[in-house]
């Protein structure tokens, strides 16, 4: 009787609390979700309007700083993001690198019209005499043959022949994945190449009104240092 | 039907989160490409930023790593403009276009290969993908000092038309030093 309707009133007062507290936390939720918001649009606007400031004082190359005079770290920082810019732009060029401890780590990097494919390293120690201590150049690149020509009097060369048949491996990859990619609906199947991919093998179907041709193509580069075929043979 | 309210602010906060991101590389790009200072600037900031190191023991990144790290950088390029003779003389960048993973820049880059000088622009559009980064040169334009001769103006033209930089700078590396082969020799005969 009397005992019931107690544990029954019990029950619904703390269920009744639980209830206000889990509002409350919702509400304290919002809350602070929406004071995060307005601190985050406030941030925001700041610095859109800190941009746009500095776009409009661009007219000129130079000389715009901020109107507290930089501090010695922020120059060095500059110095510093200007030199590895300088290095990257070397990358650009074909030849980059760094000394290392025993010797320089070159990176030789490829390219085929204006699109940058992969690039190689070389880690060469230069004493007691130049030589390859380590390298990423695949395999099927003749390295040791244009190394025993080249490495021990000339290394300029020695660095430009191997650039030679680098890019233009990688340009007669690239030229091959193009072509797949771009004609799958002509050739039949896969292209078929070697590692070195200066041999080509396909075929594809050249349709004129209701009939469709079937020809057969082999492409072989005997240069290793040109990304051009020296000889094709169509077949049909 | 709060919950759904939260989702909106929640949404709301990463999304402003990603904009102050992209908006402070954005802000220290432009700082960085419109800044310049000389070299006795950068030698008084050298002796001034470790004076005020003394002063200051906690500083997590000491001046002899900044110093250390500007050295050794200096170094590197200097090493790469003497063993490939391509000096650069002057090189500008500015940030055209950055959204998510894609940065197109413009460059302008002067410059000289042993007794060649040269000046070049380009574009430069680089995107991140999961593995690496795609570089990707285009409106490339190129003004040669010796660009009256026939050969050298043919060369750049179909240069600038395929935008071939990497071509560009090893063919004109090797013309570069034949070119000073030729004037030793005739040096020679003198």
């Amino acid at each position: 009787g009397v005992f019931a309707h107690l544990e029954t009133l019990e029950a619904q007062a703390h269920e009744a609390a639980m209830e206000e507290e889990e509002t409350e936390q919702q509400e304290e939720k919002m809350a602070r979700l929406k004071a995060r918001v307005r601190e985050l649009r406030l941030r925001r606007d700041k610095l859109q309007a800190k941009v746009d400031l500095r776009q409009k004082g661009l007219g000129k190359e130079g000389g715009m700083l901020d109107p507290a005079e930089p501090s010695a770290r922020a120059v060095l920082e500059w110095k510093i993001r200007s030199l590895k810019a300088m290095l990257q732009v070397f990358y650009l060029t074909g030849i980059s690198g760094k000394l290392t401890r025993r010797g320089v780590c070159f990176c030789l990097s490829t390219a085929y019209e204006g699109i940058y494919l992969d690039s190689y390293y070389l880690d060469l120690l230069t004493k007691p005499e130049v030589r390859i201590h380590r390298h990423s150049v695949p395999i099927f690149i003749p390295l040791e043959h244009i190394a025993k020509q080249y490495l021990q009097t000339d290394i300029r060369r020695f660095l430009a022949v191997l650039s030679d048949h680098l890019n233009a491996y990688t340009g007669r990859r690239y030229q091959a994945e193009q072509l797949q990619e771009h004609f799958s609906d002509q050739i039949e199947g896969t292209l078929q190449s070697n590692s070195l991919c200066n041999l080509l093998v396909f075929k594809y179907n050249v349709s004129s009104k209701s009939n469709t041709f079937p020809f057969s193509v082999r492409l072989l580069y005997s240069d290793l240092c040109c990304s051009l075929p020296t000889e094709v043979t169509v077949s049909c | 039907m709060d919950n759904s309210i939260c989702q909106v602010y929640e949404d709301e906060i990463q999304s402003l989160e990603e904009e102050i991101k992209l908006l402070a590389e954005k802000y220290e790009d432009t700082q960085q490409e419109s800044t310049f200072f000389s070299d006795e600037e950068l030698l008084m900031s050298i002796k001034s930023f470790q004076r005020e190191f003394q002063g200051d023991p906690k500083r997590h990144e000491s001046p002899s790593d900044l110093k250390t790290q500007l050295e050794s950088l200096e170094r590197d390029l200097s090493f790469l403009m003497k063993f490939t003779g391509i000096q650069f003389t002057s090189h500008s960048k500015k940030t055209v276009e950055k959204t998510g993973n894609r940065t197109l820049q413009k460059h302008r880059l002067s410059g000289n290969c042993h007794s060649l000088s040269f000046q070049l622009e380009f574009q430069l559009l680089e995107v991140q993908n999961k593995e690496n980064v795609s570089a990707v040169i285009t409106g490339l334009s190129i003004i040669m000092e010796s660009g009256e001769d026939s050969d050298v103006s043919k060369f750049v033209s179909r240069t600038e038309e395929h935008g071939n930089l990497l071509t560009f700078f090893r063919s004109l590396s090797t013309y570069a030093e034949w070119c000073e082969h030729r004037r030793c020799t005739f040096l020679h005969f003198k």
